[in-house]
């Protein structure tokens, strides 16, 4: 699946955003060349100089540093949302594949009620329970993307759970256990992955909108969403401020998506809530489950995945059919 | 093959015949009884949710109410007062109770019932959104009709470039955006307030119009992407090959035929965006001002008011899945066999 990835040209442009943001997010504190919180108020606000490379915030603050040391809050930030939805979604949806008609229902309907919360509110919700910091707003928006993981991992388990080398390997008595990290695993990763660089580019955006709401992050720390609210409170004095981490965001928040892109080109799966239940299995148990229908289920935040949908076409050509009926 | 199809997915075929009028009105039945047995579910797990959320909660009104010179008695008679001396089950059958016939409970802080103060605001966002939901209508039905007509033009090249930027860009920084161009640069819209729609309807638009421009970017791209994606697969097949050839006029094999049967997909990602617009509404109220419900959950939040939160929870994801009851019904209609 890597390699397969790596062939692709926006693949490999990615990739390297990603790492470039990887080892600010490591080094970035230390590659400040000023203390980020130190504040200067007689040079607030100011263009680019020798000095201060990218100028300096209404504090007088240094950008650059602030950039370079609110890497690492931002990065982790997201990871920990996407690792939370991970959990939260992919294993119930790699189980209810295999655990029956019970579970399967009672988490479809957990992950419908789940996606009947709206994302913002329900993580303002959680820092007013458990207090402003980062993490309870992480935890919130992590459990809020766990259906797009539930979702895509359940459908692509069915798509292998009735595959005739799973049926053998049965039949030779391996564990359900063995079966699921043996055959089923493997083949599923390549939609948690496009699914987790899709929820994680995100997470990136919710973040820096939570920060700009004040949620989260406790002020004088430095983020990326921190430093663009901020900048675009002086925009009249500053107009050019919020460019660069604007670009940063930009830049991390695309090359996820493009990433997710190259990934499901190359090992061709479908990953969208529109398709998650694209499967013939899913299909035969659409009469229990009758959210799980396909076009029932899509989230535009993590969409960019076209239906190629075996029951969608299905569906279009009968209503084709009523159309052409209906015309002549 | 209808009938093959039907019978694969385990539902029988309803309406299909001329004949099957008792059919269809006995598919109707079931298909509400089906639709109670997935929703009464769904709305039991989310309303619990929420109210576990707030009993997580180690916020201690009485402590709050009273401050620090506060008696046991007090606190018992406080904590009494708002119910909170009962087991967890029991509080949240009471509530829900009380929240199924309008009654939300009260603030700890101002005792202004949560109700009142969520009716105050709720016309700001239901006015946004819907506003929002138009434009993202509107504008992604265009554009991605335009991209998928003219696909692979510059023109369609544009509208996926300046899709994939709007994607990967924060809510606020579009919604600042927009005030800066049209409010502080060309001064022809105002970036701040609110008008009632009854009190003034030109005024109300004027000042709804930025904010829901702002809100409705994101869903508008979702829209414009799946139309574009579902309509260029739409178009290259038989029927629209058929058509032409019959010599239909193209006007008309793209919205009578192509359109129709593409916009399925569309509608779905509108219904399964009104939670991000709801949610996005929080912060664009920020940038423009706009006296709505995110401000009340961002105050309440902040004072730690575990009754208002939960108010505006339960009333956001409400609309929410009365929006997806809608989008459901949408769908039925443009799409009979869909609505299974």
């Amino acid at each position: 699946m890597l390699k397969k990835t790596l062939r692709f040209r926006s693949a490999q442009i990615s990739v390297a955003i990603l790492l470039a943001v990887l080892l600010l997010a490591i080094f970035g504190s230390a590659l400040a060349p000023q203390d980020p919180l130190h504040q200067s108020v007689k040079d607030f606000l100011q263009g680019p100089s020798s000095r201060h490379w990218l100028g300096t915030d209404y504090l007088g603050r240094d950008v650059l540093s602030r950039l370079l040391a609110g890497t690492r809050t931002s990065v982790t930030t997201a990871a920990e949302a996407t690792l939370v939805g991970l959990v939260f979604g992919a294993i119930p949806g790699l189980l209810s594949a295999f655990l029956g008609t019970w579970f399967d229902f009672i988490a479809n309907r957990i992950t419908d009620a789940i996606m009947t919360l709206p994302t913002i509110v329900f993580a303002i919700g959680c820092t007013a329970v458990l207090g402003n910091s980062l993490t309870p707003a992480m935890l919130a928006i992590g459990f809020l993307s766990s259906p797009l993981f539930f979702r895509v991992t359940r459908a692509a388990a069915l798509e292998f759970v009735r595959a005739q080398y799973v049926e053998s390997a049965e039949l030779f008595g391996a564990s359900r256990f063995r079966i699921v990290r043996v055959h089923v695993l493997n083949k599923v990763i390549p939609t948690i992955a496009v699914a987790a660089a899709m929820s994680a580019s995100a997470a990136l955006l919710i973040v820096s909108s939570l920060t700009f709401l004040g949620i989260g992050v406790v002020p004088p720390a430095p983020t990326w969403g921190g430093v663009l609210a901020s900048d675009l409170s002086y925009l009249n004095q500053a107009p050019w401020a919020p460019i660069v981490p604007a670009v940063l965001i930009m830049l991390t928040a695309g090359a996820l998506n493009a990433l997710a892109d190259a990934i499901r080109d190359a090992s061709g799966v479908h990953v969208s809530l529109l398709s998650a239940a694209s499967s013939k299995a899913a299909t035969e148990e659409a009469a229990a489950t009758e959210l799980t229908q396909p076009g029932d289920d899509a989230d535009p935040a993590f969409l960019g995945a076209n239906s190629a949908n075996p029951v969608i076409d299905k569906i279009d050509e009968e209503a084709a059919d009523v159309n052409r009926h209906s015309a002549a | 093959m209808s009938a093959i199809t039907t019978t694969r997915i385990g539902a029988p075929s309803i309406g299909r015949s001329p004949s099957g009028l008792g059919r269809a009105t006995r598919g109707a039945g079931r298909r509400a009884g089906r639709w109670l047995g997935i929703f009464v579910p769904v709305i039991l797990v989310s309303t619990f949710l929420v109210y576990g959320l707030g009993a997580l909660s180690n916020a201690n009104p009485a402590a709050s109410v009273l401050g620090d010179t506060a008696t046991p008695a007090d606190i018992a008679r406080i904590n009494h007062q708002f119910g909170l001396d009962r087991p967890f089950f029991s509080q949240y059958v009471h509530w829900l109770g009380n929240a199924l016939q309008g009654n939300l409970g009260s603030s700890y802080f101002t005792q202004i019932p949560v109700s009142q103060s969520i009716s105050q605001r709720l016309p700001v966002d239901l006015s946004l959104a819907i506003v929002a939901a138009l434009f993202a209508v509107i504008f992604g039905g265009l554009a991605g009709t335009l991209a998928a007509v003219k696909q692979g033009s510059w023109i369609d090249r544009g509208i996926t470039l300046a899709s994939t930027l709007l994607a990967t860009l924060p809510a606020f920084v579009v919604g600042i955006g927009l005030v800066v161009i049209f409010s502080t640069t060309l001064k022809v819209l105002p970036s701040a307030g609110y008008t009632g729609f009854t009190v003034n309807t030109g005024q109300w638009f004027e000042r709804i119009l930025l904010p829901s421009l702002a809100l409705s970017l994101e869903l508008g791209v979702g829209i414009a992407r799946q139309l574009r994606t579902s309509l260029v697969e739409e178009l290259r097949k038989n029927y629209v090959t058929g058509a032409v050839v019959r010599g239909l006029r193209p006007s008309r094999i793209l919205i009578v035929h192509a359109l129709r049967n593409a916009a399925g997909p569309a509608l779905t990602v509108l219904g399964a965006g009104v939670p991000l617009l709801i949610g996005g509404a929080v912060v664009t109220e920020t940038v423009f001002a706009l006296p709505g419900l995110g401000q009340l959950a961002l105050s309440s939040a902040a004072q730690r008011d575990v009754p208002v939160v939960q108010g505006v929870l339960l009333v956001t994801s409400a609309l929410v899945i009365v929006s997806n009851l809608v989008v459901k019904a949408a769908l039925g209609w443009l799409r009979p066999s869909g609505g299974r």
